[in-house]
């Protein structure tokens, strides 16, 4: 797999964006945690990159800027502007699950996702392809992320892991999808972003939080 | 014309009638519809009885109804002795219904429905196809619940009948799908004939499943214990020509259904089929005929009285099933034909009691039997009409019910001197049910018709009944001299349903019934002459009454009856139907087990004195109590218990989401 350049080049790529959600479930701290959404970003714009150099495929070289442009700065800039740093408040003090207990758990989605894909890797039959069940562990990272963690900031970066592993598959599968529903489909999660960080902010001027745990109590 | 151009004018003229139910000022469409319902109900009887007297079936096909599977149609002689049926019940209630008021039938969504539920009972027994039929018998579901609902305003009781029905209806549907899926699946194809053609090649498990799901579908319709619970509490609420088409027609497709599977598509089975029905029947029959003979609500009486109406006809069914599997083919036959018949004659006098039984609500407001009373001076025309419907159904001699239960009570004791043990066990014991189910049903009406239309009113809405409009008792009317006609010439009807039972069952046996002013039985060496019954009963009577005449002549002394030297008789005097029920309900009391509630105030000076004594008593349906409700308060408890997992948590909303995930990836790899 690491014969040539273009392949050690590619798992690298690919091998960032799975530590990158590892580490997701391991920082505790605001500012870590917005640089580690900024490196996956940067991470995945690479692999698009490489794999765009790779086919010689504009349009995809294209996506990759846009990728790199949107999740590797736009949305860690607008994280950062939203939650403020600093304060005391902003660590993930209590997730559901704690932070050993996650990494365990993340070691048996990440086997899961090989076990369920060994079939598709071998089906795609590229480099490229063997890498598929990254992006469907990334995926499923992620979603344990946004199920375990408490502070909307943390959930947001879970769901980006989400919407990262699913664009790693997309990318690895089929050597990209065409320009305009990649750059689309960034847009929605910057927009997405966008409206959960406003949101975000009018909570913390109304309540002064933003702990899921305690917003429940608005609803009781 | 043509029989299938006739087909078509039904379903026009149904659809034409449903329309106009929902246009026009409320007299206007109440009429309109109705009388194009009439129309629908004649085309229908047209091609019902030129099928019958042609043995050519009629078929129609389109695709413009439903997408993919159209719908497609076939009369053959069984399903053209239903349709025949349920257009004479429509054609009466119909009339009936001109002359009705109140109950909500005149809303908009009734008038609408109603000739809706009609048409689709006219054509549920003319489909061909597994989607053809479930389309139309849930259209038939669904409108019929509406007419149940029309009143729901006024009432709060309407609502909960409703919901009875509701689920009822879609529990046994849901079982019909499930075995019409199995045997169309099965067989690899979904129209009837070709169904029928394949059945008997499939494994034994799949029939006797799809027959067992078809009977607990098809008899949550006919009203069969224990899936009756629905059918004394919709019945009694849903407004008079509904009520009758409810139970004189609807109530068949149930039978008819049991026929068309058992004896039809699967071409008869195993014994254990039919000794299943047989039991089930015998058991509708006495449940049924028990509540009736102890209800003091007349259209509730009535709805019992259906429940055991169903029973004979399914112990007349399982009979001929249990005959042709054990090789007694002309039984088989005979049996059926006992069972159809009887399906025609229950129409006709229980669509006349229903209809009458909603005249005698609308002139006095009520139905309970305790407030009635006197009806018999005050609706000259309604009430010999109910005298007549009750004494057929009694069964009683020259009217129509006495042909089918004597030809019932012939089939089952023919069977007796066989070898096979199964027939040997169950037909004494059908007999024994037919005999005490058919006293019992005579107690009933003696109670019905003595407590609720002889004596004096017991209450002032009682006493000042007056005789409803001319269109209400034409339609009542015309059943019960139906009754009367039947019962004299039973050879109108006989060659009819001779011909769907061959059609049926298949079979080929000589026809074991010679029509003519007597009907033979010629495998029996029995014969049964009504004309000559009448003849016979007339000149008793005559001779009673001239000896009578005679003997009284001379010196009379008139008192009052069992006056016991009082002068006044008042109405608080009277037996009541609770009161003529009493000894009943003490004998079967382990069945009934009803409920005394006895309050007793004593006057504040001393114990010794009663200030005042109030007595209450209440039978419930035991299946609804021991079963039902527990039924029901588990699926509550199990509603409680989930209602506890969604709290309202992001979090654990995204963690089912997750493990779905991660069991659908299990699953994968």
């Amino acid at each position: 797999m690491t014969g040539s350049p273009y392949a050690a080049a590619l798992t690298l790529a690919v091998g960032s964006v799975l530590v990158c959600a590892i580490t997701v479930l391991w920082v505790t701290s605001t500012r870590s945690v917005i640089r580690v959404v900024a490196i996956q970003g940067v991470a995945l714009g690479l692999v698009a990159m490489i794999l765009g150099i790779h086919l010689r495929d504009a349009g995809l070289i294209g996506a990759a800027t846009v990728v790199l442009l949107v999740k590797g700065a736009a949305i860690p800039l607008l994280l950062g502007k939203a939650s403020g740093t600093g304060t005391v408040h902003s660590r993930e003090s209590r997730p559901i699950v704690n932070v050993p207990a996650s990494l365990v758990a993340s070691v048996f989605l990440i086997v899961l996702a090989f076990a369920a894909f060994r079939d598709v890797a071998r089906f795609v039959g590229t480099t490229a392809g063997a890498l598929v069940p990254v992006g469907v562990a990334t995926l499923l990272i992620g979603f344990f992320a946004l199920a375990t963690r408490q502070r909307p900031l943390f959930q947001m970066a879970g769901l980006l892991m989400v919407d990262n592993g699913t664009a790693l598959v997309a990318f690895l599968c089929t050597a990209g999808v065409p320009f305009l529903v990649e750059v689309g489909v960034s847009l929605d999660v910057l927009l997405g972003v966008t409206v959960l960080m406003v949101l975000t902010m009018r909570l913390r001027t109304e309540f002064g939080d933003v702990d899921l745990d305690e917003l429940r109590e608005l609803h009781d | 014309m043509s029989a299938s151009d006739l087909l078509v004018a039904t379903a026009l003229a149904g659809t034409a009638a449903s329309i106009s139910g929902a246009i026009g000022s409320a007299r206007v469409r109440i009429n309109v519809s109705a009388v194009l319902t009439i129309a629908a109900c004649a085309c229908g009887l047209a091609v019902a009885v030129g099928v019958l007297h042609s043995h050519h079936g009629v078929a129609l096909y389109t695709n413009r109804l439903i997408p993919l599977t159209g719908l497609s149609l076939a009369l053959d002689p069984l399903g053209s002795l239903f349709v025949a049926i349920t257009s004479v019940v429509g054609i009466c209630a119909m009339v009936f219904r001109l002359g009705y008021e109140g109950h909500g039938l005149s809303s908009r969504t009734a008038s609408s429905a109603l000739p809706l539920f009609v048409t689709t009972m006219l054509f549920v027994p003319a489909a061909a196809t597994v989607t053809t039929f479930l389309f139309l018998w849930e259209l038939m579901a669904v409108t019929s619940l509406l007419l149940v609902l029309a009143d729901h305003r006024h009432r709060p009781e309407v609502q909960k009948a409703a919901q009875w029905y509701a689920v009822m209806t879609q529990f046994g549907a849901a079982c019909l799908l499930v075995g019409f899926v199995l045997l169309a699946t099965r067989t690899g194809s979904q129209s009837f004939v070709t169904i029928a053609a394949r059945a008997p090649h499939l494994a034994a498990w799949v029939r006797g499943s799809a027959f067992v799901l078809m009977v607990i579908g098809f008899g949550s319709k006919a009203g069969m214990v224990p899936l009756h619970v629905w059918l004394p509490r919709a019945h009694p609420e849903a407004p008079g020509p509904v009520s009758a088409l409810m139970s004189a027609a609807m109530v068949n497709l149930g039978v008819y259904g049991i026929v068309r599977v058992g004896d039809g598509l699967l071409r008869g089975g195993p014994a254990w089929w039919w000794l299943l029905v047989m039991i089930l029947g015998a058991l509708s029959a006495l449940f049924g005929s028990l509540h009736s003979a102890t209800s003091r609500d007349l259209k509730r009486l009535l709805a019992y009285s259906t429940t055991d109406n169903v029973g004979l006809m399914l112990l007349g069914v399982g009979a001929s099933g249990l005959f042709a599997a054990t090789g007694h083919q002309g039984l088989a036959l005979f049996a059926l034909i006992a069972a159809l018949l009887h399906v025609v004659f229950h129409a006709v006098f229980k669509g006349s009691l229903f209809l009458s039984a909603s005249s005698v609500q609308q002139a006095t407001g009520t139905r309970d039997l305790d407030s009635l009373g006197g009806l018999m001076r005050r609706m000259p025309v309604t009430g010999p009409i109910f005298l007549v419907a009750g004494l057929a159904i009694s069964a009683m001699p020259a009217l129509c019910g006495f042909v089918s239960e004597w030809l019932l009570l012939q089939a089952m004791l023919h069977g007796l001197p066989t070898t096979n043990a199964a027939i040997a066990v169950t037909m004494p014991i059908g007999v024994g049910v037919l005999a005490l189910t058919g006293g019992l049903t005579a107690f009933t009406f003696v109670k019905a018709i003595g407590i609720g239309f002889l004596g004096q009113p017991r209450t002032e809405a009682a006493a000042g009944a007056t005789e409803v409009r001319g269109s209400m008792w034409a339609g009542s009317g015309m059943l019960a001299a139906l009754c009367l006609i039947l019962g004299v010439a039973p050879w109108l009807v006989v060659p009819a349903v001779v011909d769907a039972a061959r059609d049926a069952t298949g079979i080929r046996a000589s026809n074991p019934l010679t029509p003519g002013w007597q009907l033979g039985l010629s495998d029996i060496h029995g014969a049964l002459a009504p004309g000559l019954l009448l003849v016979a009963l007339a000149l008793a009577g005559a001779t009673v009454s001239l000896g009578r005449a005679a003997l009284q002549r001379g010196a009379a002394r008139r008192a009052e009856a069992w006056g016991c030297g009082r002068e006044l008789q008042t109405a608080r005097m009277e037996y009541t139907a609770t009161s003529f029920g009493e000894p009943l309900t003490r004998v079967f009391d382990d069945v009934l087990s009803p409920s005394h509630d006895l309050d007793i105030s004593h006057t504040a000076e001393s114990r010794y004195y009663v200030e005042a004594a109030t007595f209450h008593t209440a039978l419930d349906d035991g299946f609804e109590r021991r079963f039902y409700r527990p039924v029901a308060g588990a699926l509550r408890r199990w509603g409680a218990l989930a209602r506890r997992v969604p709290n309202g948590s992001i979090h654990r909303y995204l963690a089912f989401g997750l493990v779905a995930l991660i069991v659908v990836l299990v699953v994968v790899a």
